[in-house]
């Protein structure tokens, strides 16, 4: 007997009056996840269907006269919106392209040579990554514009200028974009490529660039894959578009929707039509990349598979390798940094002063002048709201995509988040727009348009999908039975996941919280539809301090909300390792 | 097969009654109106291969699985029904997982003290009772240690002691023991059997292992396909299995085919390949009757010298493996194959042997035209004793 003080077991047994209101009440278990599925309906589906739906039926929305229509396709594919698709078409195909090979070469310096600094490029790669595209454009106008910064510095290269602002700039910015995601497939199939093929190919009298051949044709899904996310990005990037493709006047196929629901009157059907080809695009990539691949088998990992030596660089190699990686940096981080730094500290870029001296003023006003501090604050009360209810959205979208024997609604739950990673965020914004604009929800008392409650619901469609799918991979590594284990052995449903699931999963929820933290504070496409009148977010106050000219006041801003952002990066990592207890932070801790 | 009473004088722990348990999985149904009644303290095996439904029912039991039809009752109270579901936590009960699923960021000492908190006790007295349960399996000097680093064995005992620190009523274990090596599966065995029995708590006991159900059960119940086809304790299960299935999972040397020659005052008279084999038959036997044999291990000998003497066949040694004690030889007969014929002496491979059958550890069925076999129960009373006839 392990303890004799207590009675007998039956004694523990009573099944009192809240044991029979458990009773009644389980007759309604699915009544939980229904009402995430309606959350999940409204935030993800409604919007968009009801907003695609206009460009075929404007009537159903009392948006036109017609029933059925195609005027709306007509219009997006003649005149400025044509040539906007038309550009986003070029741009999406050179940027998948530069990105991929330049993707390539990092992955195959990173992780199959012995370059000095690899930890160092593989960051430099999350660091591109995380930095919103507009923020790197912005960058680079910084430094190139007329009176930008180079000019004050007395360096006048228009030629350069010229050919940047164009579609030269605009690849260049989606390309640099782009290099971390080809980066990241490249790399991973790199690692699981054993050192057999390439030995196969030397012991059989191939040299190396042969070797180099066989190894390319073995990574096609990972190329193909860089191919289509880097076009499917880029295509649907909104940042770049806003900024330097609007400023060198050259029109892409979401600003041109953006435009469409900024016009007066506004013009749904066209924009939805343009949010169709944009989807169009995506699919395309996507079927391109899966025809390619269709019937042939690239399965190269097995427990056989011996890893691969790295390549002992020579030193004239490694000094190119080197300046190679130093120009990608460079390029991506490097001198939108700079750019956004220097302009920073200059007293009054792009006024018309002709004194330019070096001055920490700009940083002054950013924290004390209520247009440039109040988004700030603005955008991160809605960041710390959105990466909250977004991760506990994710955690249990994650934990419907990971149940045993998944049903219906799970597939159907993995099909929707997998068409809202692919979906442009405009268009996502723009959906929002015309669905909370519908006579509908006012009449029956719903009023979201212009409210925060519509931008943070945004927010969270936007980066729901990305967060579900980064939970997903730690929620399935959980094994049923620990939770299980919970209930049997004692804990409510709430309290047993609490103790026993929450703990495994904290370190990958800080994170998540951290990355929609950070994603959130400086997003644009849903801040530039959805933000209040009165109460810009940081990106659209940026926006509005470069249109008037405070070049200096919106770069610090800039600096302002990164360096905010890396703060509450730390600090969130800081209080996990603080107050976290010491069983949580071993979990998924390397010795 | 409608559930039989279990005789027992334990009164502590619940009460089980299970009544026409449904469970289905998309379209396939798990289990298939599974009825069981285990009064309070006995200590019940689950016997079926996999796939047979028993973890399914254990878990419908621990209320981490909702039943699609039928009912349980625990200690004479509904817990579950096709549209009532008591949790888990409110049922009074532990469960010992086949993967022990401990909390990896708890100390073992930790996850022993949670399942105290249904009990509410303050902190202190809730520390040393965890502490008790944990030097009760040998682990209170490893209190402080995470399960990873812990072996297999000592994971497995955390997990036993947080199971019974609680006192619950009802004890489930899930093939506790499948993932260690023979040696500790043999040392757990016991360590389990004590602890569960002194812990007074009703216990079911999933496992596919027949020589670890015959060990542990007071009763074993075995599942197939869903359907509980024999309910007993480990003798009747043992010398009477129901069906060739229960027969075949239990243990068996090899099969036989022969026919029915005759019915001699409660035995059947078989013809395998021209040689009379008796078995002494319980039920109705037809003469003429294509049948099937089954042989229990312990049930074969090989005879001295190539004489064929009564209740003998002869046969021609295929393999002949070294155990220890002696030599296990396969044999091929003419009405089949016998695996497990133990000898003291090696038989070469290639010679011709007799090998004598004890009727008692024989068991017929009638074959079927379409390969499913119904039952005749010509079984006989088995003379050794299941612990030592059951191979290990």
């Amino acid at each position: 007997m392990l303890d004799g003080a207590t009675g007998t077991p039956a004694v523990a047994w009573r099944q009192g009056r809240s044991d029979r209101l458990w009773l009644a009440l389980s007759r309604f278990r699915g009544a939980p996840l229904a009402g995430f599925w309606v959350l999940i309906v409204v935030v993800l589906g409604l919007p968009v269907v009801l907003f695609l739906a206009v460009a075929f039926s404007p009537r159903l929305f009392d948006q036109g006269p017609e029933w059925f229509t195609l005027s709306g396709f007509t219009q997006a594919f003649s005149g400025s919106l044509l040539q906007g698709v038309i550009d986003s078409l070029l741009i999406g195909v050179m940027s998948a392209l530069a990105a991929t090979a330049t993707g390539f070469g990092v992955a195959w310096l990173v992780i199959r040579t012995d370059l000095p600094g690899r930890r160092v490029w593989t960051g430099v790669m999350f660091a591109l990554l995380l930095a919103p595209s507009y923020l790197v454009a912005l960058g680079w106008e910084r430094l190139l514009e007329p009176s930008g910064v180079l000019d004050v510095a007395g360096i006048h290269l228009d030629g350069f200028r010229s050919l940047f602002y164009g579609p030269f700039g605009v690849i260049v910015v989606l390309s640099a974009k782009g290099i971390p995601f080809a980066f990241l497939a490249i790399s991973g199939a790199l690692r699981g490529l054993g050192e057999e093929f390439e030995s196969a190919v030397r012991v059989h009298g191939g040299g190396p660039i042969a070797a180099a051949r066989i190894l390319v044709a073995l990574l096609a899904p990972a190329m193909w894959s860089a191919l289509a996310i880097v076009f499917a990005e880029s295509v649907s990037d909104f940042g770049v578009a806003a900024t330097l493709a609007n400023d060198a006047h050259f029109p892409v196929a979401t600003y041109t929707l953006y435009n469409a629901v900024q016009a007066f009157p506004i013009q749904f059907s066209i924009a939805a039509a343009v949010g169709w080809i944009l989807m169009g695009f995506v699919v395309l990539a996507l079927l391109a990349q899966n025809r390619a691949l269709r019937t042939r088998s690239y399965r190269v990992l097995s427990g056989r598979s011996r890893p691969a030596r790295r390549l002992r660089l020579s030193r004239a190699a490694r000094v190119a390798g080197l300046a190679a990686m130093l120009f990608v940096a460079t390029i991506g981080i490097g001198v939108p940094a700079f750019g956004a730094v220097s302009a920073s500290l200059i007293n009054g870029l792009g006024s018309l002063i002709t004194s330019h001296g070096l001055t920490l003023s700009n940083y002054g006003r950013v924290l004390s002048s209520p247009t440039l501090r109040d988004p700030l604050v603005y955008s991160s009360e809605l960041a710390a709201v959105t990466a909250t209810i977004t991760i506990v959205l994710a955690a249990v979208s994650a934990r419907v995509l990971s149940r045993r024997g998944r049903g219906v609604s799970a597939r159907v739950l993995d099909m929707s988040l997998l068409a809202a990673v692919a979906l442009p965020g405009i268009v996502f914004a723009a959906g929002y727009i015309f669905t909370f604009n519908l006579p509908f929800f006012s009449e029956v008392g719903i009023q979201l348009y212009g409210t925060t409650i519509l931008l943070v619901i945004g927010y969270v469609a936007t980066a729901l999908p990305a967060t579900s799918r980064v939970l997903l991979g730690s929620v399935s590594q959980i094994q049923e039975s620990l939770a299980e284990a919970g209930r049997v052995h004692g804990g409510g449903p709430i309290a047993a996941w609490r103790r026993t699931v929450l703990p495994v999963l904290s370190r990958s929820l800080v994170a998540a919280w951290v990355l929609v933290f950070a994603g959130t504070l400086l997003e644009l496409p849903m801040s530039q539809l959805l933000y209040p009148p009165g109460s810009p977010t940081v990106s659209v106050a940026i926006e509005h301090a470069l249109m008037n000219y405070d070049f200096a006041g919106g770069t610090a801003m800039e600096v302002v909300a990164v360096l905010g952002a890396l703060a509450v990066v730390a600090i969130a990592w800081g209080l996990f390792r603080l107050l976290a207890p010491v069983g949580w932070r071993r979990l998924g801790s390397v010795p | 097969m409608s559930s039989a009473p279990i005789d027992t004088d334990a009164q502590a722990g619940h009460t089980i009654a299970i009544r026409g348990a449904v469970k289905r999985y998309g379209k396939t149904r798990v289990l298939a109106g599974v009825d069981l009644d285990i009064p309070a303290g006995r200590f019940l095996v689950l016997l079926g291969p996999s796939g047979s439904g028993k973890t399914t029912l254990a878990r419908c039991l621990a209320g981490v699985e909702r039943l699609d039809g039928g009912s349980i009752h625990l200690s004479g109270r509904l817990v579950s029904d096709s549209h009532h579901h008591l949790p888990p936590e409110r049922r009074n009960l532990a469960m010992v997982f086949q993967d022990y699923a401990l909390w990896p960021h708890l100390t073992a000492l930790g996850n022993v003290t949670y399942a105290l908190r249904r009990r509410r006790l303050p902190g202190d007295v809730a520390r040393h009772r965890a502490q008790n349960a944990l030097e009760e399996v040998g682990l209170a000097l490893l209190a402080d240690r995470y399960p990873h680093e812990l072996s297999g064995g000592q994971q497995q005992r955390v997990a036993l002691a947080r199971a019974v620190v609680a006192r619950p009523g009802l004890l489930l274990f899930d093939e506790p023991l499948s993932n260690l090596d023979a040696d500790l599966r043999e040392r757990l065995r016991v360590q389990i059997a004590t602890i569960a029995r002194d812990s007074e708590a009703t216990v079911v006991y999933i496992t596919h292992d027949q020589a670890e159900a015959f060990a542990l059960a007071d009763d074993i119940a075995v599942l197939d396909q869903g359907e509980m086809v024999q309910i007993g304790p480990p003798e009747q299960i043992y010398r009477q299995p129901a069906t060739l299935f229960v027969a075949r999972f239990t243990g068996t040397a090899g099969e036989l085919l022969g026919q029915v020659k005759g019915i001699e005052g409660g035995h059947a008279i078989i013809d395998v390949a021209g040689r009379r084999v008796r078995v002494r038959c319980s039920g109705s036997v037809v003469v003429g009757t294509r049948v099937r044999i089954l042989v229990r291990p312990a049930a074969t000998r090989v005879l001295p010298g190539s004489e064929i003497s009564a209740n003998a066949l002869p046969g021609t040694v295929v393999d002949v493996a070294y155990r220890g004690r002696g030599y296990e030889h396969v044999l091929a007969c003419a009405g089949g194959a016998l695996a497990a014929v133990f000898d003291s002496t090696r038989r070469p491979r290639g010679s011709e042997v007799s090998v004598w059958l004890d009727p008692d550890g024989c068991v017929a069925y009638a074959e079927c035209l379409d390969a499913d076999m119904v039952p005749i129960m010509a079984t006989i009373g088995v003379k050794s004793t299941p612990a030592t006839a059951v191979p290990a």
